[in-house]
């Protein structure tokens, strides 16, 4: 039996007003997403990939098209409990603890505090964070605060996930130890997700497909199946020939979708 | 410089002017031009008879300079003799002056809130707000007791007309300046509208009350003060205002010291618990 479908877009586009001018971001995106399939999502800055997130994740209206999850068409004022967003900033609460971040979907479905404690005390060792749950945000690191972002998110175990350059704004040391954390949770658990990056490395070493578009408006330019062995290390991945030869056909024809987008 | 150092500075500066206020006035005579008149005690006092008149005032002295005692039960009958000791003025002052704050406070906060998450509600009220905040309070001060009589009740009125605004605006922009993420972060884990309110809009827009609190205890005491000038049976303002009809230097310093003290544990106190609950901030602002 193939997987079913969990994401599907159909001719997707968005155009905005700026300056009573229409600029439209993306255009004519179909994308299909496999039960338990790893996408990137992978293009040059301003090319609407996380537009075409945003959408799926309804905190953005389409302009045209239509989006589909699990073979229905989604709700644009109540996002789908099934899935879950990791922001590019780091979005948690800075009035709560730490613990009391990642059991903010808990709380806010009423699971009784005992059990949320054991809860979020699996998912702060999950993350690396154990001992840390009662400090603030404001006095964590980045990529501590990152990884309670997304025990945030995971908590409420969704089966879609959508991250939209999660580890954009850390460091090269932090990210990879980042990807490291999600590969675990992610073998564990196998969600379908959705991730949007520009950063080809972190498209190899993640996902099972990467989807590449064009610079502005955002089109699919081409696909690609990643078929590294899994599970995967995030740096030992890097030293693979066949990761050397996919990352050079790739970064071609992302290079030229960069010269065009700086032309813009 | 080493905090002994800062401290004996601080301490070099207060005998300085305490010496100056005492015994500078006595060589006017001698050098007029070296002493200002405003030092004249008629004006000023001397620190020593604010001193004395500190403890007649509060009651601890009879008229003779003798102390009285707590077995005596000379100083019951002090304190029953006159309805606007500096006790009992401290007490209404100070009672005053919390009231204030806190209906000044929560009003502020609540319609800041109210305003700040609606535009149709901003649209309505901006020209309302903005001329009532461009009346000068005091000037309305004479109305609030006519209206209010010379109660308790014109004092808290008073003290909450001067406090509301600040609150308000502080509170206005807190809301206004919900980071939008978050809005949809709680969105998307599947917060309800009155969830958001709740979780989200509140909490962050509490930090902005919370800076506001320390100039807001120091305004709800200028408001009670201004209230006590214009009409009152009781409290510090009072009397001020009594013993500067009564030309009586002394009586006026007791009461500007007395308001000094309650001004800054107020205001101490109050950075305390604005500290304590700002306590998630890298790094608390207005750390005096």
């Amino acid at each position: 039996m193939t997987p079913s479908i969990r994401i599907e877009t159909r001719d997707l586009g968005k155009v905005f007003a700026i300056d009573g001018r229409d600029m439209r971001a993306v255009d004519g995106v179909s994308l299909s997403i496999r039960e338990g399939e790893f996408v990137a999502l992978l293009g040059p800055s301003g090319c609407g990939k996380s537009t075409i997130l945003n959408m799926i994740a309804t905190l953005l209206s389409t302009s045209s098209g239509e989006i589909l999850i699990d073979g229905k068409a989604i709700d644009p004022r109540r996002p789908d409990p099934k899935v879950g967003y990791v922001f590019q900033r780091d979005t948690l609460f800075p009035w709560r603890t730490v613990q009391a971040n990642i059991g903010y979907a808990l709380e806010l479905s009423g699971v009784p505090a005992a059990e949320r404690r054991e809860r979020t005390e699996t998912a702060l060792a999950q993350a690396g964070l154990q001992g840390f749950g009662h400090y603030y945000p404001a006095s964590l690191s980045g990529g501590m605060r990152q990884r309670a972002a997304l025990m945030r998110t995971l908590i409420v175990q969704p089966q879609i996930l959508l991250m939209d350059e999660p580890f954009g704004a850390l460091d090269t040391h932090t990210k990879l130890e980042m990807h490291r954390v999600l590969l675990n949770i992610w073998e564990r658990e196998k969600q379908t997700v959705l991730f949007v990056t520009h950063d080809l490395g972190e498209a190899l070493t993640l996902s099972d497909r990467i989807i590449l578009l064009s610079a502005r408006p955002g089109r699919v330019k081409d696909e690609f199946i990643v078929d590294f062995p899994r599970p995967r290390d995030a740096v030992t991945l890097r030293e693979t020939p066949a990761y050397g030869a996919l990352f050079s056909r790739i970064w071609h024809s992302l290079g030229e979708e960069f010269v065009k987008g700086a032309d813009t | 410089m080493s905090r002994a150092g800062i401290i004996a500075w601080q301490v070099l500066i207060s005998v300085t002017l305490a010496v100056v206020w005492e015994w500078g006035y006595d060589l006017h005579e001698r050098v007029p031009w070296l002493v200002p008149d405003l030092l004249d005690p008629y004006f000023v006092s001397k620190p020593s008879a604010i001193y004395d008149q500190f403890l007649h005032a509060s009651c601890l002295v009879d008229k003779r300079g003798t102390w009285n005692g707590w077995s005596s039960g000379e100083f019951s009958k002090c304190m029953a003799r006159s309805e606007n000791n500096l006790w009992v003025a401290t007490l209404v002052t100070l009672k005053n002056t919390l009231a204030g704050f806190a209906v000044g406070t929560s009003s502020g906060f609540v319609l800041g809130l109210a305003l700040g998450r609606s535009d149709r509600l901003t649209a309505i009220f901006q020209p309302f707000i903005v001329a009532a905040n461009s009346v000068p309070r005091i000037a309305l001060a004479p109305i609030i007791i006519l209206a209010f009589g010379l109660g308790n009740a014109s004092k808290i009125v008073t003290a909450w007309l001067v406090v509301v605004f600040l609150v308000f605006f502080n509170t206005f922009e807190g809301a206004r300046s919900v980071d939008r993420d978050h809005i949809s972060a709680a969105r998307l884990l599947g917060a309800s509208e009155w969830q958001i309110t709740r979780t989200v809009i509140i909490p962050s827009t509490m930090a902005w009350l919370f800076a506001s609190l320390t100039p807001a205890i120091s305004f709800a005491l200028i408001g009670v003060i201004l209230g006590e000038f214009i009409g009152a049976q009781q409290g510090i303002g009072r009397m001020i205002i009594e013993a500067e009809a009564r030309g009586e230097a002394a009586g006026m310093m007791v009461a500007v010291f007395v308001l000094m003290i309650v001004g800054v544990v107020l205001a101490g106190i109050v950075r305390r618990v604005q500290a304590y609950l700002l306590r998630w901030r890298p790094q608390t602002v207005g750390n005096l």
